[in-house]
């Protein structure tokens, strides 16, 4: 059809309609002037001559759903009517991009593949406004992106090139990550978990906690509260089992205080491999104090200490009685650096 | 490696990586250059996404702000080098609007790389400081279609053919000579929008055939508009210093015939400071046959209504357009020197023709001091304005005396219109 058949045929028609059909087959009938808003329907039904019947319905790009279309036939509606002020488009357009950011790529999409650049723009700028601020995190989860970048090539130092104090800051992590990570390739021997510290006999704490030094106490307390009431727990049914008269599990008596120092060694190591915190020494020597705990953090595993002391001491003279009456073979419970059974060592 | 499977992975498919890049780029450039270069840490598929986007602008925010300019401006320089230098593809506009950022040596790298990268758009407004010399190689920019610069030393070599598909040319504070720039403008055919602004005692002849807007300030000694006839708007602000004084009492021309002669198409005009003073001289010589049929808006500012010369060009001005709609006039705040009595006569002349301004609806006349040349000009616009719907005064001397005086005479005046109002603004 040629523009001029076009013209004639106008007036003749009281509201032109064309046919359109869309990617899942199905077609409807549009108001030809509503459509034509659309360069690509433009470009078929004039160059072409299609679209004038069910037969010959304009085949719309994959891209564009019947909700789509329809999201993009409101837009042409409002748009294609002259009259209306700039002021009133920017209006309409502001409250016609409001909508969940799938729907908003697909639009996008559509409107791209209809050559409809004003919507194409107008889509573009809201995702971008989506886009503009947010870490890689947020924009990761909003367009479900995958964080298939491999470690090393976002370890990489950002080939960034905003010299953004924050992806400084974010480089030095991860070379801090990094370094962390081959410490544990090499600490991979000594991985426990935390349990088992949980589980360690009271009395080896306290033999811990009377011990010399004062900053093994540090590094046992530094870990959480929930330890604390771990072991309170564990006190407890240590006591209940000896009630039970449990023979060979028994845990030994104060009497037997071990030699602070290999004690603190394993538990220093095991500290090290499990808390986010890395301590600048492996190994505590007798009276070392100097391990980098700050004074204010030092006051406070102190006070933390003293409250299990005393918590532990309440219980202590009636458990002592207890445990000499019984006789019990001194048994002590040590920590292997090999998986997670216990080793038991005889005193 | 392990790799950690995420709940993203479980989330649904995703719903923006795999659009067109044409799409991507669309988004990308409407973002900030620091977040578009961020995007390149979300996936494997966006590491280089941002690498072939055609537009790229770094302004002030595009660094973080520190109070040492050299940071900012080492930062800026880093940025800028190395984002070009990880860019593929055609640059298409490029743009530093940064006032951290002076003159350096790095700039001509840049200039350099964009001439052979297709550029389209460049703009440089860089800081203050000493004027940065545009290197050659902007010359061989051939597809350049709008070049902005400010604040630097421009000189095309002898050879320079001129951009054949320059469209809009805006240079500010740019150090040239006055060949350079009227050989510039001559030899850029299809040249639409051209600025000119802070230069110094410049004669300028313009001849430009798809000129459609010109926007002007600085000292200028004289302006020719010798073949522009598409022009639609104009706006003028001409500054005086004793040099143009002098020539302005020398020059024998009608400048109103040589500026305005050769525009047929103006639908706007703003002229400030010096301009009407510029289009007085030799105004009462010539008549003028042109209409001005497009005319609807003209602005002048700084009249020196004691200067009936200048009073002429204003009425040879709304008299020569016939669809004029609005108009806005504002006075010269000099009290007026002389003391004897006005040339009240040139009112009465018959040189003003009686026609009528059809299609005048809205005039605003600022610093307006009540004098009587004034005074005239209010009544002979209320006169002859059948469609007039505001006519707002604003005063200059804020003395109720005067005020008063003006307002008395105001009331007197006879109106064609009848839905007209006059506002009195007084604050």
């Amino acid at each position: 059809m040629s523009e001029i058949d076009m013209a004639v045929i106008k007036p003749e028609m009281m509201k032109p309609y064309i046919w359109l059909e869309t990617s899942d087959g199905s077609i409807q009938q549009v108001e030809q002037e509503i459509a034509m808003y659309c360069p690509l329907i433009c470009k078929e039904i004039i160059q072409k001559g299609m679209g004038s019947s069910k037969n010959c319905a304009i085949c719309l790009p994959q891209r564009v759903s019947p909700a789509t279309l329809s999201l993009i036939l409101d837009y042409c509606r409002f748009h294609q009517v002259p009259g209306r002020s700039n002021k009133e488009r920017k209006s309409y357009d502001e409250k016609f991009v409001r909508m969940d950011t799938k729907r908003l790529c697909e639009l996008t999409s559509a409107a791209d593949s209809l050559q409809l650049k004003p919507l194409v723009d107008l889509t573009s700028r809201a995702l971008a406004r989506i886009i503009e601020g947010k870490s890689p995190e947020e924009i990761r989860e909003i367009f479900h992106l995958p964080d298939d970048l491999t470690e090393e090539e976002k370890l990489e130092p950002l080939k960034n090139t905003t010299d953004d104090p924050r992806i400084r800051l974010l480089n030095r992590l991860y070379a801090k990550k990094r370094k962390e990570l081959k410490e544990r390739e090499r600490l991979k021997s000594v991985e426990v978990e935390e349990e088992h510290i949980d589980k360690r006999s009271v009395d080896d704490l306290l033999s811990f906690i009377n011990g010399n030094d004062e900053d093994q106490k540090g590094i046992k307390t530094s870990k959480n509260k929930k330890k604390n009431r771990r072991k309170k727990e564990q006190h407890q049914k240590n006591s209940s089992l000896k009630e039970a008269s449990g023979v060979n599990k028994k845990e030994v008596n104060g009497q037997n205080i071990r030699h602070p120092d290999s004690e603190a060694d394993i538990i220093a190591e095991t500290s090290i491999s499990h808390t986010e915190d890395v301590f600048p020494h492996k190994e505590f020597d007798d009276g070392d104090i100097d391990d980098g705990i700050d004074p204010a953090l030092k006051e406070k595993i102190d006070r933390e200490v003293e409250d299990f002391a005393r918590r532990l001491n309440s219980d202590w003279p009636e458990r002592m009685q207890e445990l000499l009456s019984s006789g019990q073979e001194r048994k002590t419970r040590l920590y292997s650096p090999n998986g997670n059974s216990f080793l038991r060592r005889n005193a | 490696m392990r790799r950690v499977i995420r709940m993203v992975d479980v989330m649904g498919p995703d719903l923006i990586s795999d659009l067109p890049q044409s799409i991507i780029e669309s988004i990308l450039v409407k973002l900030p250059i620091t977040d578009a270069v961020r995007t390149s840490i979300l996936s494997s598929k966006w590491r280089y996404k941002w690498a072939s986007i055609t537009q790229l602008v770094f302004d002030d925010k595009c660094v973080p702000f520190s109070n040492d300019r050299e940071i900012v401006e080492r930062s800026v320089v880093k940025f800028i080098t190395r984002a070009l230098f990880l860019h593929q593809g055609p640059i298409h506009k490029f743009q530093i609007s940064n006032s951290m950022l002076q003159s350096c040596p790095e700039i001509d790298q840049w200039i350099l790389f964009l001439s052979r990268n297709d550029i389209k758009e460049l703009v440089m407004e860089i800081g203050e400081g000493e004027f940065f010399r545009i290197p050659s190689s902007l010359f061989n920019c051939r597809k350049l279609t709008r070049l902005e610069l400010s604040r630097c030393e421009l000189d095309p070599p002898h050879s320079f053919k001129g951009f054949v598909c320059l469209r809009s040319l805006n240079l500010h504070q740019v150090l040239i000579s006055p060949d350079a720039v009227e050989s510039l403008i001559s030899r850029c055919p299809l040249l639409e929008s051209l600025s000119l602004s802070y230069f110094d005692n410049l004669a300028l002849t313009i001849s430009a055939p798809n000129l459609k807007y010109l926007y002007l300030e600085g000292e200028f000694k004289d302006i020719c508009l010798e073949d522009t006839p598409l022009l639609v708007e104009i706006s003028i602000a001409m500054y005086m210093t004793d040099d143009i004084a002098e020539h302005f009492e020398q020059s024998s021309n009608c400048n109103f015939l040589k500026f305005l002669g050769g525009v047929p198409n103006l639908e706007k005009l703003v002229g400030l400071i010096y301009f009407t003073k510029y289009l007085s001289i030799g105004i009462d010589s010539v008549h003028l046959p042109i209409m001005y049929h497009n005319l609807e808006t003209i602005e002048l500012h700084q009249v020196n209504f004691e200067d009936t010369k200048e009073i002429l060009v204003i009425l040879r001005m709304i008299t020569s357009s016939p669809n004029l709609k609005e108009l806005h006039i504002s006075g010269s705040s000099n009290i007026p020197i002389a003391a004897d009595a006005p040339d009240l006569d040139f009112w009465e002349k018959g040189c003003l023709s009686d026609s009528s301004l059809n299609r005048l609806k809205t005039v605003k006349l600022s610093e307006m001091g009540g004098w009587p040349h004034e005074l005239e000009f209010i009544k002979y616009l209320l006169c002859r304005s059948p469609v007039l719907e505001t006519l707002s005064i604003i005063p200059c001397v804020f003395d109720m005396g005067n005020n008063l005086k003006m307002l008395i005479e105001l009331v007197k005046c006879r109106r064609a219109s009848s839905r007209g109002e006059v506002i009195f603004i007084h604050e």
